[in-house]
C-alpha cells in the first residue's frame, strides 16, 4: 500500500519524462469532460430540451457562485472558474471506479491549478491597479509589513493545493485501510462519503477559494 | 562513539517517525473545535434569519476551510512521515 502516483512508463528512454498513473487518469478526465460537453451542447436550441438544460443548469450554478463575491465581471471569470469546478470534480468522482487513481491525489495535479489560480491572482491585482501600484500595495500600511505580506502571499498557493491534496490522499488512505479489514460491503458508504460528498465539497471549496483570493487581490 | 548497525538504525528511524505521525495528528483537535464554533454561530444565524441560508452556508464554508488548513497541513506532514522515511 503506497498512496500517490505510481510510474507507470518512461515517455523518452529510461528516465526521462515519467508518466505516472494519476496522469493517465487526468488525461481520461479531460477525453471524459470534452465528449460530455459536446454532447450536452450539441443541437442548443432557443427552448432548452432535457441535455441542455443539464448545461445551462451547471453554467448557472457556477454563475450563481461567482456573482455575489465578483459583482458584474460573473460571466468574464466563469471560463477559467468553471474549468477548475468541472475538473476537480469530476477528478474526484472517477476515483469510485475501482483501479483508477484519482487525479488530485498527485500533488502535482493540485499544485499546477493552485499556481494557475496564483498567477491570474496576480494578474488582476496588476490590471486593477497597475503594475507598480500593486507591488507598492505590499509594503501597506508600513514599509515594515512588507516580508510579512509577501510571505502571505506565497503561502496562498501552497495551502491552496495541500488542501485539495491532503483530503483526497487522506480519504483515499483510509478507504484503502478499511478494504484490508472488510473487503466487501463495508467500505461502500465510505466511498459515498470521501468519493461524492467530499469530492463534491472539495471542488466547490477550490473554486470558491480562488474566487475570493481574486477578489481580495481587486479590492 | 556508540555505533548501530543500519538495521537497527532503521528500525529506530521507522518507530520514530510513525510516533511522530500519531502526534502529529493531535493537530486535528484544533480544527475541529473552530470548524465546530463556526458550524454553531451559522446555525444560530439561520435560525435568527431563515431566508439568509444560502450566503450563510457559503460563508460558514469558506470560514471553516481556512480554519481547516492546519489539520490538513498535519495530515500531509503525516503521511510524508509515515511513507516518506
Amino acid at each position: 500500500m503506497n498512496p500517490g502516483p505510481q510510474i507507470v512508463f518512461y515517455l523518452f528512454g529510461k528516465d526521462y519524462l515519467p508518466i505516472t498513473d494519476t496522469l493517465m487518469v487526468g488525461w481520461l478526465t479531460v477525453v471524459i469532460i470534452l465528449i460530455l460537453a459536446k454532447y450536452l451542447t450539441s443541437k442548443m436550441s432557443i427552448r432548452p430540451n432535457g441535455k441542455q438544460n443539464v448545461a445551462e443548469f451547471i453554467v448557472e450554478l457556477i454563475h450563481g457562485q461567482i456573482e455575489p463575491m465578483l459583482p458584474n465581471e460573473g460571466w468574464r471569470f466563469l471560463p477559467f472558474i468553471a474549468t477548475i469546478f468541472i475538473y476537480i470534480g469530476f477528478s474526484n468522482l472517477i476515483s469510485l471506479i475501482p483501479g483508477l487513481a484519482s487525479p488530485t491525489g498527485d500533488l502535482n495535479t493540485t499544485l499546477g491549478l493552485a499556481l494557475t489560480v496564483f498567477l491570474v491572482v496576480q494578474y488582476e491585482g496588476m490590471r486593477e491597479y497597475g503594475v507598480w501600484g500593486y507591488i507598492k500595495s505590499f509594503a501597506e500600511p508600513v514599509i515594515f509589513l512588507l516580508p510579512i505580506n509577501v510571505i502571505g502571499e506565497l503561502a496562498k498557493p501552497i495551502s491552496h493545493s495541500f488542501r485539495l491534496f491532503g483530503n483526497v490522499v487522506g480519504g483515499g488512505i483510509i478507504i484503502t485501510l478499511v478494504y484490508q479489514a472488510a473487503p466487501a460491503l463495508i467500505p461502500v458508504p465510505l466511498h459515498a462519503w470521501f468519493g461524492f460528498f467530499v469530492g463534491l465539497i472539495q471542488a466547490l471549496i477550490f473554486g470558491m477559494i480562488a474566487i475570493a483570493y481574486i477578489s481580495v487581490a481587486k479590492s | 562513539m556508540l555505533e548501530f548497525s543500519p538495521e537497527v538504525a532503521n528500525t529506530v528511524i521507522k518507530t520514530a517517525s510513525y510516533i511522530a505521525a500519531g502526534t502529529a495528528l493531535i493537530a486535528g483537535v484544533g480544527p475541529g473545535i473552530g470548524m465546530g464554533f463556526a458550524a454553531g454561530k451559522a446555525t444560530s444565524a439561520v435560525r435568527r434569519q431563515p431566508q439568509a441560508r444560502g450566503p450563510i452556508i457559503t460563508t460558514m464554508l469558506l470560514g471553516q476551510v481556512i480554519s481547516g488548513s492546519t489539520g490538513i497541513y498535519s495530515l500531509v506532514i503525516a503521511i510524508v512521515l509515515i511513507f516518506g522515511t
